[in-house]
């Protein structure tokens, strides 16, 4: 069954178009995040979605029924708004029974919820304080636990974790997938940072300028993007993007960039002579000796390590190009550099997605 | 260290010595309310002498001044209430639903506040004289006209500091546009009531031209009655009876003050400075 449906969401402020045209299909029991860089319109199409404004063209469907016209409280939705929104006169039980006690549950009933809400958040012991006694990442439980405790099959969270700290985003992150799985609902949720995305979702969707560009399960998003932006954004650290030319050469296309000169596998017809644009992840770019036939190579320059620990982010000049690479710090093959070392770096073409218009035409193939 | 902590004690004595200074009237008349008729117009003033309570026994038995204090704690306590339910929900009005010239309205609001009561009260006067309002609830509607512009300036800063997601959140569970305001909304803003009641309430406590000129009996406050109980039947100044009235009439706002000081700064600066509350 699918739970939410978007079709043809428009929406815009003054002049200002927000939403151009958002299509996006949600199965029940999906873990749906909406990925979309700040100022995107993230916020915009949850506020379609709850009800909190109406769209200027297109529908909302909810559990196969229209509900474009009703208004947010007659949707059933379970929400946790961006930035907490805790009562502050309210004790934190209180606010956790909130949604249940607009919908006159039996004060005897509600008890029990809060209980289970709080239990699977681990607050129960939080309960009698007041809002402003807690941390950051206490108010984002309760708030979380407020969205959940509503009776219903479709929950929208908005953007919850954003201003948390790594490490209690990182603990947020396990609670909530496994939340999700346990109660085997329906979640909307958004965010504009990658590493939420991929470790949360079921089903990515990128919005971009005002549309859902492209959707699917994170693996597939990450594996084979169909659109620079995914390819660029939903990922830590970003995709390289880097410009070339695509060119017609005595009946074979080849592809042109100020490092590299290669072949192309064409997918889709991509437009002779025009710009192109090649997004190469970063562990796909290996410093050192290639340890294979057909990789493409390039002297290089490194500009900047950043330690992570476990493993670096190195910033490369390939070029006058600026390229970033992940190295393993266990990994004995790899050559372990320092700021302005002259290197070697390799990367196989196949890894390297070529992009028109912002739409993917195929991949590298060898050196020509 | 030595030299600083000499200094700063030097700083507080010269705070004390202007305090001091300025609090000396209202301490003159706190004591005159307690001296007999000689003692207080002797000379030098008298620090120390049979306190006696004849002169509020007899301020208070006068035939009007029961009436004055009821009427004066009437009428502020009712239109400031009522001024800030009008404020309350004009204040939500104009914070949730930014339409068009919202700024000018606000400011035509208050540009009714800029105006001396004595360039307008001829004008009132008449107005109130057509319309036979020169009654309990004429002034009474005027005060809370005159308390609406600074409580809806004090709300308005206040609600909009209440971010629209708690009101958002109220509605996708199901609440009410009336739930949100008094459930969600209200006891948000309960420093700016706070701070509205108080500012408002010293100012029509305080006010004299308007009801001196357009009261009646059943609106006389305490300003008028110190007006026109100035002077005694012998043409002299009734220093008894003005100091004891005096006392009984700062009584109230400086309770208020004193309970609620850090609220009238709120008030002063229509909320934008929010200081400890």
């Amino acid at each position: 069954m699918i739970a939410v449906e978007l079709h043809h969401l428009a929406k815009s402020y003054g002049h200002k178009q927000i939403l151009r045209d958002v299509n996006l299909s949600v199965e029940s029991g999906e873990f749906t995040v909406v990925f979309g860089l700040p100022a995107s319109g993230k916020s915009v199409l949850v506020r379609l979605l709850t009800g909190l404004e109406t769209p200027d063209q297109g529908s909302v469907l909810l559990r196969g029924a229209d509900v474009t016209r009703l208004s947010a409280g007659e949707r059933n939705i379970g929400y946790v708004p961006q930035s907490f929104a805790l009562y502050p006169h309210f004790t934190v039980r209180q606010n956790i029974a909130y949604p249940l006690d607009l919908a006159r549950v039996p004060k005897a009933e509600i008890e029990p919820e809060v209980q289970r809400v709080a239990g699977l958040l681990g607050i129960q012991e939080l309960l009698d304080r007041k809002p402003d006694q807690l941390s950051g990442g206490q108010k984002q439980r309760v708030a979380i636990a407020r969205g959940l405790i509503k009776r219903t099959d479709i929950y929208v969270l908005d953007d919850p974790l954003v201003g948390l700290d790594f490490k209690l985003r990182e603990r947020l992150i396990d609670d909530l997938k496994r939340t999700q799985e346990m109660l085997k609902v329906t979640f909307v949720y958004t965010t504009s940072d990658a590493v939420e995305s991929l470790m949360l979702a079921s089903q990515i969707a990128v919005l971009d300028a005002g549309e859902i560009i492209e959707s699917g399960a994170p693996e597939a998003l990450y594996a084979n993007p169909q659109r620079t932006q995914t390819m660029h954004h939903v990922a830590f650290p970003q995709a390289n993007l880097v410009s070339g030319v695509l060119r017609q050469q005595s009946g074979v296309q080849l592809i042109e960039t100020p490092a590299f000169r290669t072949g192309f596998v064409s997918e889709q017809p991509g437009q002779p002579g025009g710009e192109v644009q090649i997004g190469i992840r970063p562990e796909h770019i290996r410093i050192g000796q290639p340890p294979g036939v057909g990789w493409l190579t390039h002297n290089a320059k490194v500009l900047l390590r950043e330690d992570l620990g476990g493993e670096e982010i190195v910033y490369l000049d390939v070029a006058g190009i600026v390229l970033t690479t992940v190295v393993r710090s266990d990994d004995q093959t790899q050559q372990h550099v320092e700021i302005d070392q002259a290197v070697e770096i390799g990367v196989q073409p196949h890894h390297m997605i070529v992009f028109q218009a912002g739409r993917r035409i195929g991949v590298c193939k060898g050196a020509e | 260290m030595q030299q600083s902590r000499a200094r700063t004690t030097l700083y507080y004595l010269l705070l004390w010595l202007v305090a001091i200074l300025f609090f000396l009237p209202v301490f003159w008349i706190l004591l005159a309310s307690f001296k007999t008729p000689n003692d207080i117009l002797a000379v030098p003033p008298k620090l120390f002498f049979q306190p006696t309570v004849d002169n509020i026994i007899s301020m208070l038995t006068r035939p009007n001044t029961i009436p004055y204090f009821v009427n004066s704690l009437f009428l502020s306590i009712t239109s400031v209430s009522l001024a800030i339910v009008v404020s309350f929900l004009a204040a939500y009005a104009l914070s949730r639903y930014k339409f068009r010239a919202t700024n000018f309205l606000m400011f035509l609001i208050l540009s009714t506040r800029m105006v001396p009561a004595a360039a307008f009260v001829v004008p009132i006067f008449q107005m109130y004289n057509a319309f036979q309002w020169r009654n309990q609830f004429g002034v009474l509607m005027l005060y809370t006209m005159f308390s609406i512009p600074f409580s809806l300036w004090i709300l308005k800063g206040f609600i909009d500091g209440v971010s629209q997601r708690y009101d958002e959140t109220g509605f996708v569970n199901g609440a009410s546009r009336l739930h949100v305001m008094f459930r969600v909304v209200l006891p948000q803003v309960r420093p700016g009531l706070i701070a509205a009641f108080i500012f408002n309430l010293i100012f029509v406590w305080n006010e004299f031209l308007l009801n001196f000129i357009l009261g009646g009996p059943g609106t006389q406050m305490i300003p008028y009655a110190l007006a026109v109980g100035l002077v005694n039947a012998g043409g002299n100044v009734d220093w008894a009876f003005v100091a004891s009235l005096s006392t009984g009439y700062v009584l109230l706002p400086t309770i208020m003050i004193f309970l609620f000081q850090k609220y009238l700064l709120v008030g002063m600066t229509f909320g934008t400075v929010r200081g400890e509350v």
